[in-house]
């Protein structure tokens, strides 16, 4: 792990003349140049348009596309590649969940079921799609160390219910959630599960095989790879049955004047030019994140909570959100300080080279819950050091400081 | 933004001018900040067209309270037609801030409170 950060160009970078600290990974992860490569590699050599192109660039960019597909859906242990689509991003694929899975298989009477600290993203569809369809949704309440318990979940699993879904790994709390336990009680009652995992499938080993979920949505900005580009994996006894999310070029099978049919998954779920160069950086990354190791990261992101754990101890007032255990989180920690709005300590810390983030991280509702309107959040990954916490904790002295 | 936690600022960060309730204001206003939810009440008591005193209350950060310290400050006294000329701009000059552009949306919090407050106080007149 000690020499990944020379991968990374941007962490050389000095903010108000000091060495960039970057802690706002789950926002979104800085990108080595292998990935930087792929990308310009594919728009230096190989950029066409993809399918029915009949030359060879168009060829090689259609392989490409497909390959980066193949490399994705054997990175989440999909049975076969054609149950990945790819998105813009989680938040697309979770908005295709709730449009197409929803809209259809939803009506007056039904409940979904969802965590009561999911992201906006994966809130906001299904609220959406509960008022069209006239279904309700009903939330798992954490408990006080920010975890969902299994018998929670059974106690909320009614016979309305016919989905759940539930993020991975919380954005705020960095909480994982026993999504693979769930799932083994929501399959016995014929219950779907839909996943957000933004948070998780940037640090934890994931295997769709495992899982037993129905949906996985994730971003590949979030885990080393380009912005604009994410997937959604569905199994595929599911997947054949969905309506297509939009209609267009390269989803087709046949259209007259009156009537489309349309093509075979994933192509069916794939509507317009798609973000190829993204696929193709999202696939270095997934190379990347392989050779490092995912339980050789997960150890190190532990390591480091740990060691922050430990050494914010020494600041008056400030409490973390979510599992005192440092095991129980991905790498990251929330934190709010008596007297003092996360947003000046965010700024002050910036005044150092320090970069997190502070809000209500687009979880207004569990924020609400807690009785806070925001938290300060540092958050890991592979390029991390030890050094950095101390310069963060130090960051933060300096900020109750000036503040209070 | 380096200047934002200069000592002077922090001083009315610290005592700031104006936060607090007023009982029977002439106008009233809550506005919430959707990017961060901070939030902040405005209101302003206010006879034949002149703002005479002017309070907010907010559970918000320091360019948000220094920001609404100086504007209150600056109202009271002002005519009612003179509050409604007040802009973005003329704010972020009158506070003299050097804010970088996510910030400028915590400073504008309690200018967006005024609007409100004023339109509302209009209305209510008709």
């Amino acid at each position: 792990m000690k020499n990944v950060r020379k991968d990374f160009p941007i962490l050389e970078r000095k903010i108000n003349g000091r060495r960039l600290v970057y802690l706002d990974n789950a926002a979104t992860s800085q990108k080595p140049k292998q990935v930087l490569e792929a990308i310009a590699g594919y728009y230096s050599n190989h950029n066409a348009n993809i399918h029915r192109g009949l030359h060879l660039l168009s060829e090689e960019a259609t392989a490409m596309y497909e390959e980066s597909r193949k490399k994705i859906a054997g990175f989440i242990g999909a049975n076969c590649p054609e149950e990945l689509i790819f998105t813009k991003g989680a938040t697309e694929s979770l908005n295709m969940v709730a449009t197409t899975w929803g809209a259809a298989n939803l009506k007056k009477g039904d409940t979904i079921l969802l965590g009561d600290f999911e992201h906006h993203s994966n809130m906001v569809p299904w609220l959406e799609i509960a008022e069209k369809t006239g279904a309700e949704i009903e939330y798992l309440e954490s408990d006080e160390n920010g975890e969902i318990h299994l018998e929670e979940v059974e106690k909320k699993m009614t016979g309305r219910v016919k989905l759940i879904s539930l993020t991975h790994a919380s954005n705020v709390l960095g909480t994982i959630v026993p999504i693979k336990e769930i799932c083994g009680l929501a399959t016995e009652k014929g219950i779907l599960v839909s996943v957000d995992g933004a948070q998780a499938a940037p640090h934890l080993e994931i295997n769709m095989a495992d899982l037993g979920c129905d949906f996985y949505s994730f971003s590949a900005h979030k885990m080393l790879g380009p912005m604009g580009v994410g997937a959604l994996w569905v199994k595929r006894e599911i997947l054949e049955r969905l309506n297509p999310y939009e209609f267009g070029g390269g989803m087709i099978d046949e259209v007259s004047y009156q009537k489309a049919t349309y093509a075979a998954i994933p192509a069916r779920f794939e509507a317009g030019t798609p973000n190829v160069a993204g696929t193709v950086g999202f696939a270095a990354a997934a190379d990347y994140l392989e050779k490092i190791g995912m339980d050789d990261i997960r150890q190190h992101e532990i390591g480091l909570n740990k060691y922050l754990s430990e050494k914010i101890k020494e600041i008056d007032g400030l409490k973390v959100v979510g599992p005192k255990e440092p095991e129980k989180r991905t790498g990251l920690a929330s934190f709010s300080i008596a007297g003092i709005h996360a947003h000046d300590v965010a700024s002050v810390l910036n005044d150092y080279g320090i970069a997190v983030r502070a809000g209500h991280h687009c979880v207004m509702p569990y924020h609400a819950k807690i009785g806070l309107t925001g938290t300060t959040r540092a958050s890991f990954y592979l390029y991390n050091t030890e050094e950095e916490i101390d310069r963060l904790v130090e960051g933060i002295k300096k900020a109750v400081e000036i503040l209070s | 933004m380096q200047d934002l936690y200069r000592e002077e600022f922090m001083e009315i960060f610290r005592h700031p001018q104006n936060k607090g309730n007023l009982e029977n204001p002439s106008a009233f206003a809550h506005k919430k900040n959707p990017m961060c939810g901070d939030s902040l009440v405005l209101r302003l008591k206010i006879s034949g067209g002149i703002i005479e005193d002017a309070k907010f209350e907010s559970e918000a950060c320091a360019v948000s309270v220094i920001s609404s310290s100086i504007l209150t400050d600056y109202l009271i006294g002002k005519s009612v037609d003179e509050a409604k000329k007040i802009n973005k701009d003329r704010l972020l000059e009158m506070i003299g801030l050097n804010l970088t552009t996510s910030r400028v949306s915590c400073a504008t919090l309690v200018l967006y409170a005024l609007e409100e407050a004023l339109k509302n106080y209009e209305k209510e007149s008709e």
